[in-house]
């Protein structure tokens, strides 16, 4: 009975759901959010703290945070890991230096029991750069291969040009919890 | 006594989980079978084929079937994806290879990703099912040309029990019958012993 009311609410009525962009710092996370939500490239300065935004897809309102990703600041994205249904988590595939570093702290994050049950889609930004990984090769050097018992996503994305963003949002908005 | 034997048989059964790799090609329906799996057997509804988009990653399904636990792996199928397949055959007890029977221009492709997906040591004497799927289509190749383009009588072997089965992944069409020929195979396999083996 319960399932049916949601159901239908659902089908009229708009769902909401809550993200977290993560990432490090210089991933794009920003840009995304902005492009995201007015369509446009904002000049961006490194986030100190937390951008937030809702952007509507499909009958369903994305609350997006975007926290800062500087080596500093990390540790205080758990605090907001609490009601999470997705991580996006955004590398800058042109950054192949620091792709073991941006493995870590992703895997760091997998083992956060708040964020067990969040479905996790990753971005493979700065796809317009010389030099840019493509998906697979940062599927590899991300490890996604050791996720067994969850569902990912990897998506190809340039922020700039504004490629393959709302595709993950489609992923996304099918995949969470009906 | 018997039904002893099987209590306890039954027992020891009921608390393995088993883990089965859904592979094959791009557009062969894998997310589509595995949707409808989803359908067949909880209470949940899958989703409609018009949604799904093709995968880039992992899809997961858990459902119980035939007094088993099953827990499904569909990986992404587009030939610069097929690289993260081998990551998983260690852990898997069993495959389902898709096939798209409708289209026979890709039976070639299908086969030498089939042969190099069961080639693989790591999935030694896995049990598989190859689906031959869209049935629902038109014009499908029968079951014996599918069977044929993709080589099933050389990975039919007494270790590794390799099976064809007509499917609809759309309607559901000899899903069922795939589903409880492969928890069959996996419960008989030595390879599900291994695996128990290694886990202790």
């Amino acid at each position: 009975m319960g399932m049916w009311i949601s159901r239908l609410m659902s089908a009229f009525g708009e769902r909401e759901a809550r993200i977290l962009v993560l990432g490090l710092d210089n991933a794009g996370k920003t840009t995304i959010l902005y492009r995201l939500q007015v369509g446009e490239v904002v000049s961006t300065i490194p986030t100190i703290g937390f951008n937030v935004e809702t952007v509507t897809y499909k009958n369903i309102k994305f609350q997006v945070w975007d926290l800062g990703g500087q080596t500093s600041i990390r540790p205080y994205w758990r605090c907001y890991f609490p009601n999470t249904q997705a991580v996006i988590y955004v590398v800058d595939s042109s950054d192949v230096d620091r792709i073991g570093t941006a493995k870590t702290e992703f895997h760091a994050i997998l083992k956060e029991d708040e964020l067990k049950d969040a479905l996790l889609l990753v971005f493979a930004n700065k796809q317009d750069l010389p030099g840019a990984l493509d998906d697979a090769a940062v599927a590899e050097g991300l490890d996604l291969h050791n996720i067994k018992n969850r569902q990912w996503s990897i998506f190809k994305t340039s922020a700039m040009k504004g490629e393959g963003l709302f595709e993950g949002l489609e992923w996304l908005s099918n995949n969470l919890k009906r | 006594m018997f039904s002893l034997l099987y209590g306890l048989w039954e027992y020891i059964f009921r608390k393995v989980e088993f883990r089965i790799l859904i592979l094959g090609v791009d557009k062969s329906g894998k997310t589509t079978l595995l949707e409808r799996i989803k359908t067949i057997y909880t209470e949940a509804e899958g989703l409609s084929p018009d949604k799904i988009l093709p995968t880039v990653g992992l899809n997961i399904g858990r459902v119980e079937a035939c007094n088993a636990k099953l827990v499904f792996w569909d990986l992404g199928g587009q030939a610069g994806l097929r690289s993260i397949w081998e990551k998983y055959y260690a852990e898997a007890h069993a495959i389902l290879y898709v096939v798209d029977a409708s289209e026979e221009s890709r039976f070639e492709e299908a086969k030498q990703a089939f042969h190099r997906a069961i080639s693989s040591q790591d999935l030694d004497e896995a049990p598989v099912v190859v689906i031959a799927n869209k049935q629902d289509h038109t014009q499908v190749a029968e079951l014996a040309v599918v069977e044929k383009a993709l080589g099933t009588q050389k990975a039919n072997r007494p270790t590794r029990p390799c099976r064809t089965q007509k499917v609809s992944a759309t309607n559901g069409d000899g899903v069922e019958d795939a589903v409880s020929w492969l928890v069959d195979a996996m419960k008989r396999s030595r390879r599900t012993h291994l695996l128990a083996q290694q886990i202790q």
